[in-house]
């Protein structure tokens, strides 16, 4: 029986609660954050550490009875502020383009397929490169599946900056896309 | 353009109230514009997602698993019955090093040199004795592939993972050391 499933009546202290909600929040978010990491330029090994503490955090915070709301936007808070603490060379790997590394591509039906979807990927690559930063932050939160007010707490901004900036972004990916 | 248009994205990701969701959905319905607009939000954010799941899998490779050591011993054992069965025979001992001259002769003089061969014809001189080595190299290398499969339940490990178990095999077919690395 998994953690998670004990029923809620049961008289737990507060850590075993907090504990259980961890464990299973860790379960629902490690990809998510991981892949969020990742895509701003962080090696998977400092992307899994700065996971791991940010988990640990979560738990001190629960524990010493932390607020409960919006956890997941806390988790990717803490994530995005140690990843801007730990990196020197923002976005470069996310900006390089993945030549030779599409192999999935060459899965497609027919070689033509493939090589279409090869040079769509290209101008996608090319035209993420050119966003602002922070255009390019709200969408990686949004790909996540982040609520707008998520994607505000977690970078620092108003919900409708958050909303202005993704519109802006997207229209962008997708006029350079010819989507 | 459309004067919804700049509301068309909060719409496509249900960030609208919902009486405003209702009228921007009843004015996509009519509108050929932002129906060809929201077609596109869809297809960039699709790309985008694959995008980043490339990223993803080019650049995070799955770390092993704090577990994984406790098996190297089941992996250590199947390595080392398939080694004896194939390469046992063809384990001999190292050859002894050659004596190393070039690095006698460039030692300060207070290292106590060879004694001067003559002292050989002495009667009952002492056979030189062959120098033992003392440690003990490895001979060959041979490489042999098990599927992960093999020796693993299905989905014990993670997709793709591969490893390499480094086993030091001694002259009398005994395992010395076993090692694993990625």
């Amino acid at each position: 029986m998994s953690d998670d499933s004990l029923p809620l009546a049961l008289p737990l202290p507060r850590w075993v609660d907090g504990t259980s909600e961890v464990t299973s929040l860790y379960r629902e978010l490690r990809k998510p954050l991981l892949r969020y990491l990742v895509c701003l330029g962080l090696s998977s090994d400092e992307a899994q550490d700065i996971i791991q503490d940010a988990f640990l955090r979560l738990q001190r915070h629960l524990a010493s009875g932390g607020a409960q709301e919006n956890i997941r936007g806390w988790l990717f808070r803490v994530a995005h502020n140690q990843a801007r603490n730990a990196q020197t060379t923002y976005h470069r790997r996310f900006a390089k383009p993945l030549d030779g590394e599409m192999d999935f591509l060459a899965e497609q039906a027919t070689p033509e397929q493939a090589v279409l979807e090869r040079e769509k990927f290209r101008r996608l690559a090319s035209a993420i490169r050119e966003l602002a930063e922070l255009e390019r932050e709200c969408l990686l939160l949004r790909a996540e599946g982040l609520r707008y007010r998520e994607i505000a707490e977690v970078l620092g901004l108003a919900t409708s900056t958050v909303g202005d900036t993704l519109e802006r972004a997207i229209r962008k990916l997708a006029e350079k896309c010819n989507v | 353009m459309c004067e919804l248009q700049p509301k068309l994205l909060a719409w496509f990701d249900g960030e609208l109230a919902p009486d405003e969701a209702a009228a921007v959905e009843r004015h996509v319905a009519a509108c050929e514009d932002c129906r060809v607009q929201s077609a596109a939000f869809r297809k960039t954010s699709q790309a985008f997602n694959l995008y980043c799941d490339a990223v993803l899998s080019t650049h995070a490779k799955p770390k092993i698993p704090r577990w994984i050591p406790a098996l190297a011993g089941a992996a250590g054992l199947a390595a080392a019955a398939l080694l004896l069965a194939f390469a046992r025979t063809r384990v001999q001992q190292p050859p002894p090093a050659p004596a190393p001259v070039a690095a006698l002769n460039a030692l300060p003089v207070s290292v106590p040199q060879p004694a001067p061969r003559k002292t050989l014809h002495r009667k009952h001189a002492t056979p030189p004795v062959p120098r033992q080595v003392q440690q003990w190299q490895p001979v060959e290398t041979v490489e042999i592939a098990i599927p992960a499969e093999a020796m693993f339940a299905p989905g014990a490990l993670p997709e793709g993972l591969k490893f390499f178990a480094d086993m030091s095999i001694a002259p009398d077919g005994s395992v010395r050391q076993v090692r694993l690395r990625q």
